[in-house]
């Protein structure tokens, strides 16, 4: 029992962790998409640097690729599932 | 200095390949012979190559182990231990050690009638060391040459590489959107002390020659 909490606190801790980070990267890498596209494309009748990106910035964490990222939580937990039952309720 | 660094260079890799060697699963083609059990004396440094089936096994300095003996197609004796993982490392999650035995047992040949079976096993065998691999999956073939592909491997190592270019490609982006700027602005905030120092060098030393000149203004006009 001892040894599921254990393995439980690393994996919350180890998940959460590679969760947060996936966030955060992800985010800076859509700001910076986000800054280029501005500054690639001058006088289109676009609104304000700062506007655009929050703008572009709200769309982002609304959309499927950043709720993508919880794969980076559930593909671990899958794997898990899936060596516990192979290894034990297979041949 | 070079051989210091590359002697630890090879020493750092050495260590990452046996703990891989170790950790991942190796698949054996044998032929079952026999299991038993034995009382295992676990107090010594050789704990480590033991598993932790339970909570309380950490502390118990001596357990009954179950082993399955095998013989290899060449010929060579190998003897493979039976313990559970439970939730501890490595990360098998085995808790089927008693119906792993049974499976063995099972499988149980003689040389004139041979039945072939792959052990799916990771850790070493070592003589000297009273220490032997952890037998985690068992399942019999028709024949001993069977090609068998490292599935497991090839994911887990192939998943690894993929975190560690991610991993990468993170401390890159944070090196670039983060620490670069803040660089910049301590390269900026710097010049322009410099700047400023300069400024107030060339000041200190226009109001120092202002003041030179007052002085020789004492001077009577030069003699010819």
């Amino acid at each position: 029992m001892i040894g599921f909490l254990r393995l439980a606190i690393f994996a919350i801790i180890g998940l959460g962790g590679a969760y947060f980070l996936m966030s955060i990267y992800m985010r800076s890498l859509r700001r910076e998409a986000l800054e280029k596209e501005w500054d690639g494309a001058v006088g289109e009748g676009l609104p304000s640097r700062e506007t655009f990106i929050d703008e572009g910035m709200a769309a982002y964490e609304r959309s499927l690729r950043a709720k993508l990222i919880w794969l980076v939580v559930i593909v671990p937990l899958v794997l898990f599932g899936l060596v516990l039952y192979l290894m034990n309720f297979t041949k | 200095m070079t051989y210091v660094k590359w002697t630890l260079f090879g020493l750092i890799a050495l260590i990452i390949f046996a703990f891989f060697h170790y950790n991942l699963p190796q698949h054996d083609v044998v032929r079952i012979v026999g299991t038993y059990q034995e009382r295992q004396d676990l107090g010594d440094w050789t704990r480590v190559f033991w598993a932790s089936p339970d909570d309380q096994s950490a502390t118990l300095t001596n357990r009954d182990v179950q082993f399955i003996q095998a013989v290899e197609v060449d010929g060579d004796p190998m003897v493979y231990r039976n313990e559970d993982t439970g939730w501890g490392w490595p990360p098998y999650f085995k808790f089927d050690t008693a119906s792993l035995q049974t499976e063995a047992d099972d499988l149980k040949s003689t040389r004139e009638a041979p039945k072939w079976a792959v052990v799916t096993h990771y850790g070493w065998r070592s003589e000297l060391f009273s220490i032997f691999p952890n037998a985690v999956g068992i399942y019999e073939v028709d024949s001993p040459d069977v090609r068998i592909i490292p599935w497991v491997n090839i994911i887990i190592l192939t998943m690894l590489l993929l975190i560690v270019l991610t991993i990468r490609a993170m401390l890159k982006q944070f090196k670039e959107r983060s620490i670069d700027p803040v660089l910049e602005d301590v390269e900026e905030a710097w010049d322009e002390v410099e700047a400023r120092a300069d400024a107030a060098g060339d000041e200190v030393r226009g109001v120092w020659s202002r003041f030179m000149a007052w002085l020789g203004t004492f001077k009577g006009k030069p003699r010819k």
